[in-house]
């Protein structure tokens, strides 16, 4: 046993991937309505590129974000606006919009090197409102609270127009984000982070610079987020400031802490969970309880989810990646298990 | 010369004196032991080194660079490492990141970002740390996570930590400290180890005598913030005042 590579085995990345990109063919001949479902996985694969940069945030610094679909909205608006009324091509967009979003970041960053916690949380949730209110004030660029069209992305003289390609464009990203994110988390600047979480004394002690690499945290998953948010304006072809409300981040949240804190795998893990929830069983329950009880059910949305990070929280710390972890040991020793070791 | 002079050092926390007019050097290659009854300012001394408390007076110097005009994390550049009374580490990250985690000088940002292409790189970061774990013979723990793990195996890490960043100076805060006879022992090995195979200075505060009589060069005993003695091991332990601080004063003691 020589280091973490000697008998790291990758042949799975080449079958996954090649999975991703099998998938639309796949639900095309199981399915009738194979473009819902294509619709769904686009928001996930958006989200997870989010999710992976809140991750990296608040899984590994440690720094709670309760105001990321602000930066999706940056990320979002600038990129509407540098493309539909200043005219920038759309790559130029995908490098500029991320970066300004990772700027706002650095901005909000400056408070997180005094504050921390909840009160951190409370921080970045005012920078949500505030971005929110800055997008209907600023009327000219963003058209207020009506909402802005999207052109669709033009990528080397090629119009991404259907879901079908929106898929494959969002995908290479969030496969990209992914491996991005965890070469991050398993480099120095990732031990970096997770030292300043758990022991910023050590961490200090040991040469890190906590100003630096928690402005560093908040630039690298605001330019995350920003990515997610050129993408989703340019495929959802409208952005309006309902989208971008405080559930939204909360919801990020969630998805962070259901798929497991601090490990990139979990964010995708958790981000897929919570989508595939929102879009496939809510809807069915929805109309469960409409038909057997006869009532309007109002936000169900928001208690399942409250309900599920609450179990989670409780049961699974770990969330869905250390669920995997637990099941993995437990095969691997799978006769010789000892009692109750398995929860 | 490598060589820390640490100069008529003040430190108050408002009322209560930590350090009181300490003035001593540690020499290169020396094992150099710092004693005392609790809350006598070892640790605070330690603090000082490393800058996380800054003195009102007086000048720590290491190598002829005032270490009172950097920051915390700058100190490990000049060549001081040192580790934690209570342990402080990650526990969600392998035994071997959280060595790695101490050779964040040593990495620069254009090797991350190679080894973010080139696993060779990572394997070479990761051979930083495999080599130290060598050194303290805990090689198969590399892989395991540190929740968990026994108090030894924690401290040891500890001190890799410190040992990965390639000091001239080590300060170890009570390496011993909740250790079984046994381990004591192996840590008394460890200690010498660092000098003679490594040639790092070492500066230990520790509370366990025999440890401390057994390793040491020369001790200093602190008591309330003040030096009452200074020198071998043999003459320490024979010195009155010394004798009076941590057995108290009586006539039949």
């Amino acid at each position: 046993m020589k280091g973490r590579y000697e008998k790291e085995n990758l042949y799975w990345i080449p079958l996954l991937i090649g999975f991703i990109f099998l998938l639309p063919f796949l639900l095309k001949y199981a399915t009738f309505s194979y473009k819902y479902y294509l619709f769904v996985l686009n928001i996930a694969g958006i989200y997870i590129i989010l999710a992976v940069g809140l991750d990296l945030l608040s899984g590994y610094t440690g720094l709670i974000s309760l105001g990321h679909a602000a930066f999706l909205a940056i990320g979002a608006y600038t990129s509407a606006i540098l493309v539909d009324q200043a005219g920038l091509p759309f790559m130029m967009s995908l490098i500029i919009s991320p970066l300004i979003a990772g700027l706002f970041g650095l901005v909000i960053g400056f408070p997180a090197l005094r504050i921390t916690g909840m009160y951190l949380g409370l921080t970045t949730m005012g920078f949500g409102f505030i971005v929110k209110r800055l997008i209907i004030s600023l009327r000219e660029w963003t058209h207020g609270a009506g909402g802005l069209e999207v052109s669709s992305p033009v990528l080397f003289g090629y119009t991404i127009k259907s879901d079908w390609d929106n898929y494959y464009l969002i995908f290479t990203f969030a496969i990209l984000a992914v491996v991005v994110g965890r070469r991050i988390g398993k480099s120095k600047i990732g031990r970096a982070f997770m030292a300043i979480r758990d022991s910023e004394q050590a961490a200090e002690a040991s040469g890190i610079h906590l100003a630096k690499y928690k402005m560093l945290a908040f630039f690298i998953s605001g330019l995350f987020a920003g990515f997610a948010g050129v993408l989703f304006a340019h495929t959802s072809h409208f952005i309006s400031t309902d989208h971008f409300d405080m559930m939204l981040s909360i919801y990020f949240i969630i998805m962070v802490l259901v798929g497991g804190v601090s490990s990139i795998y979990g964010a995708v893990l958790g981000t897929l969970f919570i989508v595939l929830l929102d879009n496939l069983f809510v809807p069915q329950l929805e109309d469960w309880i409409h038909g057997y009880l006869n009532t309007n059910t109002g936000d169900i949305q928001s208690l399942i989810f409250g309900l599920i990070m609450f179990l989670f929280i409780i049961f699974q710390p770990f969330g869905l990646y250390g669920m995997w972890l637990k099941i993995r040991i437990y095969w691997r020793i799978f006769p010789f298990n000892p009692r109750k070791r398995f929860t | 010369m490598a060589e820390l002079n640490i100069r008529n050092v003040h430190m108050h926390f408002s009322g209560v004196v930590a350090l009181d007019g300490v003035t001593f050097d540690v020499k290169e290659g020396e094992i150099f032991s710092l004693i005392g009854p609790n809350g006598s300012g070892k640790s605070t001394l330690f603090n000082c080194i490393n800058g996380f408390n800054r003195p009102q007076k007086g000048t720590i110097k290491f190598n002829n660079v005032n270490l009172l005009k950097k920051r915390p994390h700058q100190v490990i550049t000049n060549g001081i490492a040192r580790t934690f009374q209570n342990i402080q580490n990650v526990p969600f990250m392998t035994i071997l990141d959280n060595i790695l985690l101490g050779a964040h000088k040593r990495i620069n940002f254009q090797s991350t970002v190679k080894g973010w292409i080139n696993r060779e790189q990572r394997q070479k970061e990761e051979a930083m740390g495999l080599e130290i774990l060598d050194f303290l013979g805990i090689a198969n723990y590399e892989q395991k996570y540190m929740a968990g793990q026994p108090f030894g195996i924690q401290k040891l890490t500890e001190i890799a930590r410190a040992l990965v960043a390639k000091p001239k100076l080590i300060l170890l805060d009570e390496p011993a400290a909740g250790m079984n006879e046994q381990e004591t022992v192996e840590i008394a090995k460890i200690i010498s180890e660092i000098r003679e195979d490594l040639g790092i200075t070492v500066l230990v505060v520790e509370h366990d005598m025999n440890l401390v009589m057994s390793i040491s060069d020369r001790i200093c005993v602190l008591d309330s913030g003040k030096i009452l003695a200074i020198g071998q091991p043999e003459e320490v332990k024979n010195h009155p005042d010394v004798i009076k601080a941590f057995l108290g004063d009586s006539a039949d003691a």
